[in-house]
C-alpha cells in the first residue's frame, strides 16, 4: 500500500511571544487586544521597552499621553520603545 | 213515589244515552235535538254540575284505562325501521281517531258546561275541547314507557333521509336503488312515505303532542345527523373552509326538514303562527350552536395535524377562529393541543429538528389563530421547557437558522426580520386597533411582548439566554469554519450582519474575529508558501494552517495525536516562516485538527479521501509497517486505547485494515482481486461520513460541567464526612458552604445531571435515593 499526502491543512493557534500572558495596563490578555479595539494581532500590535516590559501599544500610548513623565508603568523606569 | 223513581231512571238513562261515557263507551246515535231534551232534563232538575262532573271523571278514566294504553302498547322495541314507521303511524292514527270519536259527545258536554255557570275550569282550560286536549295529553305523558323513542326515531330517520336524498343526489343516475328509502327505483316508495310523515305530523300538531313527544326524540336525532354529516366532510381535508356549506346544510336540508314537519308539509310557517316560527327559530339557535360546537370539537381533535400542515391548512385555522367565537371551546382547544403537542413531540424518539419545525409551524398557525397571543403562550409552555432540557436545542436552532434550501424557513424568517426592523417605529399610531386581552391571559406578562416576539426570538428565548444561543452559534460556526464547510465567506459574513441586528454588535463581535481568521489564514498561507526556506520543507505536499485567534474561537476539546515525523517537520518550518513574517509571534498546533487530503493506491484499488489528521497519520503507519497492535499504535500516536480502538473502524469500514485477532490489526492486501471492485464502491459511499462529524468545540453543556468541577471537592468531603447524602441534602448543603465559588448558581436540576455523570464514571453510587462514594 503507497500514501501518498496531497495536502495536509493543519490548525494553530498564534501568540504573542512574551514575558506575561496580560497586559499590565489593561489587565487584556496580550493575544485578544485592548480595549479600544475590536481585532488583535496585527489591528493591536504589542512594543516593548527598553525595560523589557510590554503592553499593547494603543494602552502604552494612551498611558504616555495621560502621564507627566514617559516612566514604564510597571517598574517606573523611564520609557523607551525598543525595537527589537 | 214509584212514579218518580220510574221517571228518575228515564231521565237517567236518557242522559246515559247523550254522554254514552258514563257507561264507559263513546259512541251514541244521539241527535242535535234529541239532546235538547236531555239538557233540559238536567237543567230542570238542577244537576249541570253533578252531571258534568261525573262525566269528567269517566272520561278521565276512560283515557286513562283505554285510549292511553292502547297507544303506548305500539311503542315497543323494534330493530326495523320500517316496522317503526309504521308502528308510530298506526299509533299516531289511532290516536287521532278515538279522539275524533270523542267530538260529538265533547259539542254535547260544551253546551252542558256552558249552563253549569260556575266558571269553573276543566281540566286548567276554560273550554271543553282545549281541556280535553290537555287532558289527553296529561294523561299520555303520565303513562310514557322507557323505549317510546325507539319507534319515533325510526320514523324521522326514515322520513330524513328521503329529504335529504332530495338535496343532495344528483349522480345517483345508475344506482337502482332509491338512497331515499332503499328500495329498487321501481318500487320507490318514497312518495308514500313523505305523505304519511306529513298527515302524522299533521295530526301531532293538531293533538299539540308534536313538541312533547318528538322534541327530544328529534333533537338527538339531528344532532347525530350533524356529527355523522361533519366527520364526513371533514376526513382529513384541512384545505378547505367547510364552515358556510355546513351552514347552508343546515339550512336547507335540516331546517327545511324540521320546517316540514311544524307546518305539517308546508315549507313555510303560517305568517300568523308566532308560535310556530318562535319554536322553529328555538330550533335552529339550538341546532346552529351545535353545530358549531361539534365541528369545532373535531377540528380541535385534529389541530396538531392541522398546524403541521399550516400554511395550506389556513382555511381550518380560519374556520376554528371563526367557531371559537360561537362556542365555549377555548379552554378544551388549549388542552387538547397541549396534550396532542405532548404525545406526538415531547419524548426521546422525536429529533429535535422535527420538534422545532413543529414548534415553529405551531407559532405561525396559532399566531393566525389567537393574534393575542395567549393561546400560543398557553398551549407551547411545555414544548419550551422541553426542548430547553434537551442537549442540542440551540445548536439545531442555529443550523436550521443558517441552513439553505428546503428546510430553511428559518433562514427566511431571520431576513424577514431585518427587512422589517427598518420600519418598525410607524405601529404606534394604532391605537385603535387595541383590543382588551382575552380572560385566560397571564397578567404578569405585557400583551405587546407577547404579540412581538417574532418566532426566532421565541426560539431564542426557549433556552434562556441570548448569551447561550449565541454561544452554541459561536460553536457552530467554528466546528463549520475548522471542517472547510464555509467555503463562501463572504456570505457568511452577510448572515452575520442578520444576526447582528438581532443580537446586537457585541454578543457576535467574537465570530466576526473567527471570520477574519480565516480569510487572514489564506493570506498568510499564500505569503508563506512563497517563502525560499519554507518551499524546500514542502517539496512533497502543499501544506494550509487555519491560524486562529484562540481568545476569540470557543475552547476546543482538548485530544492529544502525535503527528507522524515528517508532517511534525513540516509544521516547524511552517512556525518557523510564519516567526520570520510576524516578528515577536508564534504558532502552537493542534495536531488534532484539520483535515488531509490523501491519496492511497492497494494494489489495484486506488481512493482519494479527505480525512481527519488522526485517520490520515494511523494509515500512514500501516504503510510503514503492515500489522499493529493498539498499545503499540497507542506508544506512537499518543491517543488513548479506548479511541483508538472507536476510531480505526473508519479504515476497517474503507476495507484497508481488519482485526487480525483481538487489539491487533492488519492491512488487508489490495491485490486480493476479488473483493476489490465491490469494495471501491462501497468505500465512495462511505467516503461522506468521516467520523470526524462530530464537534471538535467543547458543547456548551461541557462548558457548564466544568464549571461545576469546582463543587466536586466539596461533595467529596460531605460524602467522606456524612457517608450517604440525598440529591436535596447535597444541593442545600453546597448552597451555604459553597456559595464562594465562581458560577455558584446550580438548579437541583443541574446537579442531578452533574451527579448522574459521576454516577456513571463510577466515581459515585446511588444508592436508594443517596449518593455514596464508592467504596475502594
Ligand atoms: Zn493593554
Ligand atoms: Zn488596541
Ligand atoms: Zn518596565
Amino acid at each position: 500500500m503507497k500514501v501518498t499526502i496531497k495536502s495536509w491543512t493543519g490548525v494553530a493557534t498564534w501568540r504573542w511571544v512574551a514575558n506575561d500572558d496580560n497586559c499590565g495596563i489593561c489587565r487584556m490578555p496580550f493575544d485578544s487586544c485592548c480595549p479600544d479595539c475590536k481585532l488583535p494581532g496585527d489591528d493591536c500590535p504589542l512594543v516593548w521597552g527598553a525595560c523589557s516590559h510590554c503592553f499593547h501599544i494603543h494602552c502604552i500610548v494612551k498611558w504616555l499621553h495621560s502621564q507627566p513623565q514617559q516612566q514604564c508603568p510597571m517598574c517606573r523606569q523611564d520609557w523607551k520603545f525598543n525595537n527589537k | 213515589m214509584s212514579n218518580k223513581s220510574i221517571d228518575l231512571k228515564l231521565y237517567w238513562n236518557k242522559i246515559n244515552y247523550a254522554f254514552p261515557i258514563l257507561n264507559d263507551t263513546i259512541f251514541s246515535d244521539c241527535t242535535g235535538s234529541e239532546y235538547d231534551e236531555v239538557q233540559q232534563i238536567i237543567t230542570g232538575m238542577g244537576i249541570q254540575v253533578k252531571i258534568r262532573d261525573l262525566i269528567l271523571i269517566h272520561i278521565e278514566k276512560y283515557l286513562r284505562q283505554h285510549v292511553a294504553p292502547s297507544f303506548w302498547s305500539k311503542f315497543v322495541k323494534v330493530d326495523e325501521e320500517v316496522k317503526g314507521f309504521q308502528l308510530f303511524k298506526s299509533a299516531v292514527n289511532d290516536l287521532y281517531e278515538s279522539v275524533s270519536n270523542f267530538s260529538e259527545m265533547l259539542r254535547r258536554l260544551s253546551i252542558l258546561n256552558s249552563s253549569c255557570c260556575d266558571n269553573k275550569p276543566i281540566f286548567g282550560e276554560k273550554d271543553v275541547i282545549l281541556g280535553f286536549k290537555q287532558l289527553i295529553r296529561a294523561t299520555l305523558l303520565s303513562q310514557l314507557p322507557l323505549d317510546y323513542h325507539v319507534i319515533i326515531n325510526h320514523f324521522y330517520k326514515i322520513s330524513f333521509n328521503v329529504f335529504d336524498n332530495e338535496y343532495e343526489s344528483s349522480d345517483m343516475g345508475e344506482d337502482v336503488m332509491c338512497s331515499g328509502c332503499w328500495n329498487e327505483y321501481s318500487d320507490c316508495n318514497c312518495a308514500y312515505i313523505v305523505k304519511v310523515f306529513h298527515d302524522t305530523n299533521r295530526k301531532l300538531m293538531d293533538l299539540q303532542l308534536l313538541e312533547r313527544l318528538t322534541g327530544q326524540v328529534l333533537t338527538n336525532f339531528i344532532q347525530l345527523r350533524i356529527e355523522t354529516h361533519i366527520q364526513k366532510l371533514c376526513d382529513g381535508t384541512f384545505d378547505v373552509s367547510h364552515i358556510s356549506f355546513l351552514e347552508n346544510w343546515l339550512d336547507t336540508t335540516v331546517m327545511s326538514w324540521l320546517t316540514r314537519i311544524y307546518c305539517g308539509g308546508s315549507s313555510k310557517p303560517p305568517p300568523d303562527d308566532k308560535n310556530t316560527q318562535n319554536a322553529i327559530l328555538q330550533f335552529k339557535k339550538k341546532l346552529s350552536y351545535y353545530l358549531y360546537h361539534s365541528y369545532t370539537k373535531l377540528r380541535i381533535e385534529q389541530l396538531f395535524n392541522i398546524i403541521i400542515e399550516y400554511p395550506e391548512s389556513q382555511p381550518a385555522v380560519d374556520d376554528i377562529k371563526m367557531c371559537l367565537d360561537k362556542t365555549d371551546l377555548r379552554l378544551t382547544l388549549c388542552k387538547r393541543l397541549q396534550s396532542a403537542l405532548e404525545t406526538r413531540l415531547l419524548h426521546p424518539g422525536v429529533n429535535t429538528t422535527d420538534i422545532l419545525t413543529a414548534y415553529v409551524s405551531t407559532i405561525r398557525a396559532l399566531r393566525h389563530l389567537d393574534p393575542s397571543g395567549v393561546i400560543l403562550e398557553t398551549v407551547t409552555k411545555p414544548v419550551r421547557s422541553y426542548l430547553r432540557n434537551r442537549e442540542d436545542t440551540v445548536r439545531s436552532v442555529v443550523s436550521s437558522l443558517t441552513e439553505e434550501g428546503a428546510s430553511s424557513e428559518l433562514a427566511e424568517e431571520l431576513a424577514k426580520f431585518a427587512a422589517e426592523a427598518d420600519g418598525e417605529n410607524e405601529k404606534e399610531d394604532a391605537w385603535d386597533e387595541w383590543n382588551p386581552d382575552p380572560v385566560d391571559a397571564d397578567p404578569k406578562v405585557n400583551s405587546n411582548d407577547r404579540k412581538a416576539n417574532d418566532i426566532i426570538s421565541m426560539l431564542v428565548n426557549v433556552y434562556g439566554s441570548k448569551e447561550l444561543f449565541v454561544n452554541e452559534y459561536r460553536t457552530l460556526l467554528a466546528d463549520r469554519l475548522l471542517a472547510q464547510s464555509v467555503i463562501n465567506t463572504e456570505k457568511e459574513i452577510r448572515y452575520l450582519e442578520l444576526l447582528k441586528l438581532k443580537f446586537g454588535e457585541s454578543q457576535l463581535h467574537f465570530c466576526e474575529v473567527m471570520l477574519k481568521d480565516i480569510s487572514d489564514s489564506k493570506r498568510i498561507n499564500a505569503l508563506i508558501q512563497q517563502e525560499k526556506n519554507f518551499e524546500a520543507a514542502s517539496k512533497n505536499f502543499s501544506s494550509n494552517a487555519m491560524i486562529l485567534s484562540a481568545q476569540f474561537w470557543p475552547p476546543f476539546k482538548d485530544e492529544n495525536l502525535e503527528l507522524p515525523e515528517e508532517i511534525k517537520q513540516h509544521f516547524e518550518a511552517y512556525t518557523k516562516s510564519y516567526e520570520a513574517l510576524k516578528g515577536n509571534r508564534t504558532l502552537s498546533w493542534k495536531p488534532h485538527l484539520g483535515y488531509v487530503n490523501i491519496k492511497i493506491e492497494n494494489g489495484s484499488k486506488n481512493l482519494d479521501l479527505i480525512v481527519s489528521p488522526f485517520n490520515a497519520t494511523l494509515i500512514m503507519h500501516f504503510q510503514n509497517k503492515p500489522e499493529w497492535t493498539l498499545d503499540e499504535l497507542h506508544q506512537v500516536m499518543k491517543v488513548p486505547i479506548t479511541v483508538l480502538r472507536r476510531k480505526i473502524t473508519y479504515w476497517q469500514s474503507t476495507g484497508l485494515i481488519s482485526e487480525k485477532c483481538t487489539d491487533t490489526y492488519v492491512l488487508v492486501d489490495g491485490s486480493d482481486e476479488n473483493k476489490s471492485n465491490t469494495t471501491t464502491n462501497q468505500v465512495q459511499e462511505m467516503i461522506c461520513e468521516d467520523d470526524e462529524t462530530e464537534s471538535v468545540m467543547a458543547s456548551a453543556h461541557d462548558q457548564r460541567e466544568g464549571e461545576l468541577q469546582v463543587f466536586w471537592s466539596y461533595i467529596v468531603g460531605m460524602l467522606t464526612n456524612l457517608d450517604s447524602l440525598p440529591l436535596d441534602r447535597i444541593h442545600q448543603m453546597l448552597k451555604m458552604f459553597a456559595s464562594q465559588a465562581p458560577g455558584t448558581e446550580c438548579s437541583l436540576q443541574e446537579l442531578r445531571q452533574f451527579l448522574d455523570t459521576k454516577v456513571r464514571t463510577h466515581q459515585l453510587v446511588l444508592q436508594g435515593g443517596m449518593y455514596k462514594l464508592p467504596k475502594t
